[in-house]
């Protein structure tokens, strides 16, 4: 089977630029910010693939690029340089070099994210109908009562009560804001979802209820997903094959019992000794 | 106005129809890539006219750069000549451009500017509609920022806009969009038609006439060109609906001057403390009443 997603050398870096960039940022020189330039390395040369229906753990601690990965992925940021082929069907995508309407249309299409703050994936000003009904109407779905129908559907998938579909996501908990913008990822039944942090923030039970949620999806729409978190526990539930990053490179990976179990490097050492 | 004021007499300084030529030719090229695209906001350098932005000056600006001796002009606020922003863009015109014949008859117009209101009587090809625009962007409802709402019209991207839609329909069971109603051009540009009620966009909709719609305070000129469509947006389940104007028993309500049924109404306070409908548009009202006076319409 061909990867649904292949990643070569991606690199996003966030100032001007020098040669030295790469070679004087990284782990063995415990920083990433360049001392030549000043530039940020958020990500260098990350490379990875997924599988169809596969879940991908992206592990690492705050500013370790994690975010950047997935976020040039979904094109809310331009990489600096890599490549990055999406398989649809027959169809081969080359993500960066898409113009921004080819680019919205996948975003809009085929591609589903789920941000940790609710705030950047859901729009407050309208109801949690409404935020749904705007990706089926970005899908060019036109028919007011097929629109009502499915955001009831998709709402009732994730446990948010139809009966609330009308208010607004401002007066939700947390963990059900999260459950509408996954009903609201889910709405154009996206091969590839981006998972950011989504149980960041909420409590225990709800968060076992999320992961839950997380799992029947992947195995009901054989979803691929890359999953973005600091959280072992999320990784050790839900991903099959793991990255470790830090200061912007890929560290370690493989798959996820082997990394938890056996980790080679100091940093994952440490990353898992510390959760236990 | 002030009565005493003269425009000065020297042919020097003001040319005919107040603005320089340079200024008209820019206007008018505008105008002809305005038609080139449909519904397309064309930016262009909006002069300084004798009046404060917001009363007009966009149309305005359209009728000097177009009018010539022979045109007939027409000036209507509200479906109305005789209300105070049509008479003093007439007494303007009148002062600027010699020769020129002004009309309040729908008809005989050649040039007609207009502020919320489409003349109820139908438009034919030798005639031209400007319409004063205060807002012409339909998505500054849903994005902020100008750059990205000009991507967004670029590359037909109005779920936004139909999201809003959605709202109202769940909130109200009903769009609640009175005037302004957002309108797909020749399949692409969505326009905002300026504050005309929902009564007259279907009027936008393959018009024999060519109609233009000038900002100028946001600097901006679009056209809807003559047979071209014109669809105001809508769900596929949800019809459009315009004014009805029927009272709590169901019945259309009539015109309480001429008795006409197929207008648009002004809805009036009376003195008494009643409530009273007319035609907003004056010179169809007064012919319906001639018509009615000579016998030829009974009610």
């Amino acid at each position: 089977m061909k990867p649904i997603l292949e990643v070569k050398g991606l690199t996003r870096i966030h100032g001007t630029e020098c040669p030295s960039c790469l070679d004087m940022t990284g782990p063995e020189h415990d920083t990433n910010v360049c001392p030549a330039c000043g530039s940020v390395v958020a990500a260098a040369n990350v490379s990875f693939s997924l599988q169809p229906g596969e879940i991908l753990g992206i592990m690492g601690e705050s500013g370790s690029g994690k975010s950047t990965v997935v976020k040039t992925l979904y094109f809310d940021q331009a990489p600096s340089r890599g490549s990055a082929i999406f398989r649809d069907g027959d169809q081969n995508h080359e993500l960066f070099n898409l113009n921004g309407a080819e680019q919205r249309w996948l975003r809009n299409h085929r591609f589903g994210m789920v941000y940790q703050n609710p705030n950047l994936g859901l729009n407050f000003g309208i109801s949690a109908g409404g935020n749904i009904a705007e990706r089926l109407l970005m899908n060019d779905l036109n028919h007011y009562g097929d629109i009502r129908r499915r955001a009831g559907e998709l709402l009732t998938r994730t446990d948010v009560m139809v009966s609330r579909m009308d208010e607004s996501p401002k007066q939700f908990s947390g963990g059900m804001q999260q459950r509408v913008q996954i009903a609201k990822a889910l709405a154009t039944r996206p091969p590839l979802l981006y998972l950011d942090e989504v149980t960041t923030g909420l409590d225990l039970s709800v968060q076992a209820r999320i992961l839950d949620l997380i799992l029947e999806i992947q195995h009901e729409l054989g979803t691929a997903m890359i999953v973005v978190t600091h959280d072992l526990g999320v990784i050790r539930l839900l991903a099959s094959r793991t990255l470790v990053m830090k200061y912007g490179r890929v560290i370690e990976s493989g798959l996820t019992d082997q990394i938890l179990e056996d980790p080679q490097q100091a940093y994952t050492q440490q990353l898992v000794a510390s959760t236990l | 106005m002030n009565p005493n004021y003269q425009l000065t007499d020297s042919q020097d300084s003001y040319g005919f129809g107040f603005l320089d030529e340079f200024a008209k030719r820019e206007i008018r090229r505008v105008i002809l890539k305005a038609i080139s695209i449909p519904g397309y906001q064309t930016p262009y350098a909006s002069r300084e006219m004798p009046m404060g932005r917001g009363f007009g000056t966009g149309g305005l600006q359209l009728t000097l750069s177009m009018i010539g001796p022979e045109d007939t002009l027409k000036v209507i606020d509200q479906g109305s000549d005789d209300s105070v922003n049509a008479v003093n863009l007439r007494k303007f015109a009148e002062l600027t451009c010699p020769d020129v014949s002004t009309t309040e008859s729908t008809t005989e117009a050649t040039l007609i500017q207009t502020r919320h209101r489409v003349p109820e009587i139908a438009l034919r090809e030798d005639q031209v509609l400007n319409l004063q625009v205060p807002y012409p962007d339909p998505l500054v409802i849903v994005e902020p920022s100008e750059a990205k709402r000009k991507i967004m019209h670029g590359e037909g991207d109005y779920a936004r806009l139909l999201t809003k839609l959605y709202e109202d329909l769940v909130k109200f069971d009903e769009i609640t969009i009175s005037h302004r109603y957002p309108t797909r051009i020749n399949g692409h540009y969505v326009i905002d038609p300026s504050p005309i009620p929902r009564y007259d966009v279907p009027k936008l909709h393959q018009s024999q006439a060519l109609l233009l719609f000038g900002a100028g305070r946001e600097k901006k000129i679009y056209a809807v060109p003559p047979y071209t469509n014109a669809e105001p947006l809508v769900f596929d389940d949800v019809p459009f609906r315009t004014e009805n104007f029927y009272n709590a028993d169901g019945k259309r309500r009539a015109c309480n001057r001429c008795g006409s049924t197929n207008s648009f109404l002004d809805e009036l306070n009376l003195e008494d403390g009643s409530k009273a409908w007319q035609c907003s548009d004056t010179d169809f009202c007064n012919r319906q009443l001639a018509r009615t006076d000579a016998g030829e319409v009974t009610q």
